[in-house]
């Protein structure tokens, strides 16, 4: 008897929830200074005004929108990159990750479901910014294509993700020093598209954002959402998404695999 | 005659971290340590064995190899008929893991909130967790602070906590890593009862059970392994194991010290400094139990 991973989800959720509201400062102070990064990106974009309007033309021409996106959904490329290595590693100085892994219920679904609070309070984090920029902000989102964002959320969701478990399974062996999150972290903000449009770079650079599955993320987001593009027209962008996640889910799954063996090998799984 | 645990030859080796200099002189050299060596057990239906030894003997990475939170090096190892390596998921089907360690608990969550919990990963519904909980808190006596949280505990609250969360699944199995560790001698003799009569007598469960206390290993166990630097020295019940020794009147700690060369002190410290001896650099195979702490 296996109990449907859902069922198993949900009590992993209850856990976090249940963890994450007992600090109660904690949660409302994190709600609180999401506020002031929105407020900081809503002056610089006062002080911009039309300067780069050329760079910004294919996203509405607005920098604060522009912007919000990228600040809103890279935050998933966060939380993959550390979620999954971070459960791991707090499981592991809590003590309690042994106590799981003694249990039927696989190393692969128990790390992956520890990650899953961190993916919906980013959820929330996101539509917390995408609401604050609506309807206090003047974003403009009153042609958003909800079913074709919908589409590239799940895509990054699970092509960030796999890259997440990639880095997680540097952790589960090298415990620190996981070359996956600094590389992705570092570049990402820089090439992925985040504060400015890559158009920005120089030809050369822009080879380096081509390689980056967020680039394609935010991109196909910022279409979507500003300007209301139809699957069909951000297919490039759901095609560079798929792409990504079918080499990286079965590279992650592997990954992590091996990962698990070594660690039970060398007799590490517990160690921090 | 079936076994419930069944052991071949089953070693663990670790490999040494190299310090920085140590590393830089020999990249390519493979230094060991061997934790438990060619232990050969074989444990029957309803027995409570005990494996006693010092702290860094093997017990825990023992405990470990068949609990398939590691992978041996050599051997092999069956657990309620599964093997530890290529069978692990059903191993942990079946078996009950009891340790010590109280940080293995949410310590922010409820009693009842974590036993949930942990029943969510033995793949128990809702309803069924909440039976099987109420159930479990009842025997060990905590119904009534169940919904406390488990930071408000005692440590004698959170090793029964450990007991139920153990028995969760109902396993025919019932590991224990030093059940009574850091329990005054009042709770670590009630534990001890629970043990002997509630889950062995009455539930019919195998238990096996590590301790470096030698009082526990006496009045407990059916049968005990004497284990040193990973090796098993001797296994017997405690009657057997004293009639080994041409002595009148034998304690266990005129055993230990026959077959292992040192006086055990209670608190599983040998009295005699070892460690220089069984760590072996340069290639060799020293032995150093335990490391898992």
């Amino acid at each position: 008897m296996s109990l449907e991973i859902h069922k198993k989800a949900f009590s992993f959720i209850i856990r976090d929830l249940v963890l994450q509201t007992s600090y109660k400062f904690e949660f409302f102070l994190r709600l609180f200074f999401m506020f002031f990064s929105i407020l900081t990106f809503y002056f610089i974009a006062k002080l911009i005004g039309g300067a780069g309007v050329h760079y910004l033309e294919p996203y509405g021409g607005d920098y604060f929108s522009f912007v919000l996106i990228g600040i809103a959904f890279s935050g998933y490329l966060t939380t993959a990159l550390r979620g999954f290595s971070e459960s791991i590693r707090g499981e592991q100085m809590m003590g309690t990750l042994e106590a799981m892994l003694v249990t039927p219920t696989n190393t692969s679904t128990i790390i992956t479901l520890s990650s899953l609070w961190s993916f919906i309070f980013t959820s929330f984090r996101v539509l917390i910014y995408l609401l604050i920029g609506a309807f206090l902000l003047g974003v403009d989102m009153s042609n958003a294509n909800l079913v074709a964002a919908m589409v590239i959320l799940i895509l990054t969701i699970i092509c960030f993700s796999s890259i997440g478990i990639i880095s997680a399974s540097f952790i589960m062996i090298l415990k620190r020093g996981d070359p996956i999150n600094m590389l992705f972290m570092s570049t990402s903000e820089l090439f992925g598209g985040v504060l400015f449009p890559i158009t920005v770079l120089p030809g050369w650079l822009q080879n380096v954002s081509h390689i980056l599955p967020i680039t394609y993320s935010l991109s196909g987001m910022r279409h979507a959402l500003l300007q209301g593009y139809s699957l069909h027209a951000l297919a490039p962008d759901i095609t560079a998404l798929a792409v990504f996640t079918v080499v990286l889910v079965p590279l992650g799954l592997l990954a992590f695999k091996y990962a698990v063996k070594k660690a039970k090998v060398d007799g590490t799984i517990v160690q921090y | 005659m079936e076994y419930s645990i069944e052991t071949h030859d089953l070693t663990k080796k670790f490999a040494l971290q190299k310090g920085f200099t140590e590393f830089l002189m020999h990249p390519f050299r493979k230094d060991e340590i061997t934790a438990v060596e060619k232990v050969n057990i074989r444990i029957g239906k309803g027995e409570l064995f005990g494996i006693l030894g010092p702290n860094g003997a093997g017990k825990t990475t023992l405990i470990k190899l068949l609990c398939t939170l590691i992978l041996p090096t050599e051997g092999i190892a069956y657990v309620n008929g599964y093997n530890i390596a290529e069978d692990s998921g059903d191993v942990r089907e079946s078996i009950g893991f009891i340790t010590t360690d109280e940080r293995s608990f949410y310590w922010r969550l409820t009693g009842r909130q974590n036993l949930k919990f942990f029943a969510s990963l033995h793949n128990f519904y809702s309803y069924d967790a909440q039976k099987k909980v109420d159930e479990l808190l009842n025997i060990v006596g905590l119904k009534n602070r169940a919904d406390d949280r488990f930071l408000s505990y005692s440590t004698g609250m959170k090793q029964r906590m450990a007991i139920a969360r153990g028995l969760l699944n109902n396993p025919e199995v019932v590991f224990m890593d030093e059940p009574t560790k850091g329990l005054d001698p009042r709770t670590a003799q009630n534990l001890r009862g629970f043990v002997k009569e509630r889950i062995v007598k009455e539930q019919g469960k195998t238990v096996f059970l590590s301790t470096h206390h030698l009082g526990e290993a006496e009045q407990l166990c059916d049968r005990i392994a004497i284990i040193d630097e990973g090796e098993i020295r001797v296994i017997g019940s405690p009657e057997e194991l004293k009639s080994t020794l041409d002595k009148t009147n034998p304690t266990l700690d005129d055993v230990f010290l026959h077959y292992t060369g040192k006086e055990f002190k209670e608190e599983g410290t040998p009295k005699q400094p070892y460690l220089g001896r069984r760590r072996m650099m340069h290639g060799g195979h020293g032995r150093l139990g335990g490391m898992m702490h």
